[in-house]
């Protein structure tokens, strides 16, 4: 099964009635979403909320999508569109003359850009969180740091790391989710400190 | 539980699998976690520059007042291919029984048919000469010929084997 096949099923659940399958797909896509919209409304707050509105919005939209583009792209232009739409309602134009396309969102890199628009806050707990993401990463034995980075990093399927580190499949996989959990372990402390703002 | 919740983040489960898992994964407060963080550690690691602050628990929030949405009966990919393959599989089944229908009264599959015509060949050969000689002396009455008006003036003859 590839990522799109399992948020078809997700998105199959919430066609069918399953409200609980959609907080899968938003603790999925939040922070690319979050990440997206933050590229015409400079103002975090109001990017916040216009994320939140492009998730409902998305809900309210799901009986009518039939899988024929990827759910990612699909939720994207919804973002998209309510950014563009929070910015015509305001009478503030979007900060990109140029028409504005999904997958070339995604690929967006310009971090100064995007520290401007956060908040001291959020500034610091995401500077916590990507530091202790790092610093536990670090502290992995190599061939589970591999896995992971291969992974995440590099996209590779199982097979594809496998094939890399010349190892089983089952090997692949037992390493990344034992790099996972190291990391999460060292993560879920700082988590746990701002219980109100969940990641 | 954990490591088959990285697999199936990573789409390296089976279908059934990760059916089964992600209902148990939105069922369980603990799981659901682990769901986020690992999501969170791959956001960290792709793009440390920006970790959008966590809205889950808001849309969640939000989510309470919407009412619960259906789609249509049939409206998705995975009902239209069963549909599909149902129709299809039908198609075979009626293609099948008409074949083996056929296959049933070929002479090869019915031998005691086959005899039977043989055996009634010699009783129709032997009346073959009685019955042409009675056509003959009947043809004026014959109503299937279009030569019905001149056969009055025609005069017919027969002849036996080795007659002159």
């Amino acid at each position: 099964m590839t990522d799109r096949d399992i948020d078809q099923q997700l998105v199959e659940r919430v066609q069918r009635g399953d409200k609980h399958a959609f907080d899968l797909l938003v603790s999925k896509y939040q922070r690319r979403l979050g990440r997206l919209i933050s590229r015409f409304v400079r103002d975090s707050a109001e990017a916040e909320d216009v994320t939140q509105d492009a998730f409902i919005k998305a809900y309210r939209a799901l009986p009518g999508f039939r899988g024929e583009s990827a759910f990612y792209t699909w939720l994207y232009r919804i973002g998209i569109n309510t950014a563009k739409n929070h910015l015509l309602a305001s009478k503030r134009r979007a900060p990109t003359s140029t028409p504005f396309d999904a997958d070339e969102a995604e690929s967006f890199e310009d971090a100064s850009l995007l520290h401007e628009v956060s908040t001291p806050e959020n500034e610091l707990m995401s500077k916590q969180v990507v530091d202790v993401v790092q610093k536990s990463l670090q502290q992995l034995p190599e061939d589970l740091r591999s896995a992971l980075t291969l992974r995440e990093i590099e996209g590779l399927s199982y097979e594809e790391i496998a094939s890399v580190m010349n190892c089983p499949i089952g090997t692949v996989r037992s390493r990344i989710f034992r790099a996972r959990e190291a990391v999460a372990e060292d993560l879920r402390p700082l988590l746990e400190t701002s219980k109100n703002n969940r990641w | 539980m954990k490591q088959e919740i990285s697999a199936l983040m990573d789409g390296e489960l089976f279908e059934d699998e990760s059916d089964s898992l992600l209902g148990r994964v939105k069922r369980d407060s603990a799981t659901r976690d682990d769901w986020e963080v690992y999501h969170l550690i791959g956001d960290v690691l792709r793009q440390p520059e920006h970790i959008h602050c966590g809205l889950s628990a808001k849309v969640r929030a939000r989510m309470q007042e919407e009412p619960t949405v259906l789609a249509p009966r049939g409206r998705t990919a995975k009902h239209k291919i069963h549909t599909m393959a149902w129709s299809a599989a039908a198609s075979l089944a009626a293609v099948g029984v008409v074949a083996w229908m056929s296959m049933q009264i070929t002479p090869e599959t019915s031998p005691q048919l086959a005899l039977q015509q043989t055996a009634l060949r010699p009783a129709s050969a032997g009346i073959k000469n009685k019955t042409n000689e009675y056509l003959m002396a009947h043809q004026e009455f014959s109503p299937s010929t279009g030569m019905n008006s001149g056969a009055y003036y025609i005069r017919t003859a027969a002849y036996q084997p080795g007659e002159k």
